[in-house]
């Protein structure tokens, strides 16, 4: 009698400390989750801005070197990119999914930014190499006294 | 061997009530926990989200500066980081509730926002969309603008969050 008392004592205390484990963890790990989803958005969006930025200034210092002046980047994109677009040779769009719907990251640049002719239908020309995340290369050349080209190595 | 049988079968049903009475005495316990449990979701003790800090998301392009959420009206002000003047051709408000919260912006579109300044919007007679009073909220901010020195104008559209307690 008296060992099968210790017994459902100790199989009482055994359920007690593993639901109050429970209690704990459940909440927690919901909380962290939540909380990092919205820190991984406001990380690619960092990431983003200053790839975009470097971008714009490296065309620039290529643009104003001179004729057939070349620079190459190396970055690494964040998964979230869906695409990239030049529009009117002045706008590099990034489309970027984020937990609250898909952004449009918008970089303005002073000089005429352009791709490889292929790529391009009316104004809008397309930079398939940013279309995915992870490393990436990007050559920048002054091909013309109007114009950078951006283009993949 | 007639005994041996008897006393097979009293061995067998004092088994049987053992089993059913340790079923009834874990179902009651079973009932009692579920009763509990079902109480505390109720009243809202599983609701973490309400633990989580109060939070207004916007890409760095229109940082979100501040926001207040009151019965019926929510306000946000953003600032035009994009390094240009835009023209913004509409601007909403919405959750993911049926049928989702609705609310009147201001100010009226098209307007336009220059470079480097800050805007306040003002989403007035919000209704429906469980946007009630002492009430956690998310709700989806989506605004559509075009850079003003683009000759072509393409529309952009961008996406933002606001995660807080509706305060009175």
């Amino acid at each position: 009698m008296a060992g099968s008392r210790r017994k459902s004592q100790s199989s009482i205390e055994y359920l007690s400390i593993v639901a109050l484990t429970f209690v704990i963890i459940v909440p927690t790990t919901y909380l962290f989750y939540t909380y990092s989803q919205e820190s991984t958005d406001e990380i690619s969006d960092s990431q983003l801005t200053k790839i975009g930025r470097n971008i714009m200034d490296t065309s620039e210092s290529v643009y104003y070197s001179g004729l057939n002046s070349k620079a190459v980047i190396d970055f690494n994109l964040p998964d979230s990119v869906q695409s990239a677009t030049i529009v009117e040779g002045r706008e590099l769009v990034f489309n970027i999914s984020t937990h609250f719907g898909i952004s449009e990251i918008v970089f303005f640049s002073a000089i005429n930014l352009t791709t490889d002719g292929t790529n391009c239908i009316a104004k809008v020309c397309s930079l398939p190499e940013l279309w995915t995340g992870g490393r990436k290369k990007l050559k920048i050349e002054a091909i013309n006294p109007s114009s950078v080209r951006i283009n993949s190595t | 061997m007639q005994k041996n049988k008897r006393s097979k079968r009293i061995f067998k049903s004092s088994s049987a009530q053992a089993a059913l009475e340790f079923l009834s005495t874990y179902a009651w316990a079973f009932v009692a926990i579920s009763v509990t449990v079902g109480a505390l979701y109720y009243f809202g003790v599983f609701d973490f989200g309400k633990y989580l800090p109060q939070k207004c998301l916007f890409p760095t392009q229109f940082k979100c500066l501040d926001f207040s959420l009151k019965p019926t009206q929510v306000r946000i002000k953003l600032l035009n980081n994009i390094g240009e003047d835009i023209s913004v051709t509409s601007i909403s408000i919405t959750n993911d509730a049926t049928p989702p919260v609705s609310c009147t912006p201001s100010p009226a579109v098209p307007f336009t926002w220059s470079d480097a300044l800050t805007q306040e919007f003002v989403f007035t007679s919000c209704s429906s969309g469980g946007y009630l009073s002492n009430e956690r909220t998310e709700l989806k901010i989506s605004m559509s603008y075009y850079a003003i020195n683009t000759p072509s104008m393409p529309i952009h559209s961008i996406n933002g969050k606001i995660n807080g307690r509706i305060t009175s």
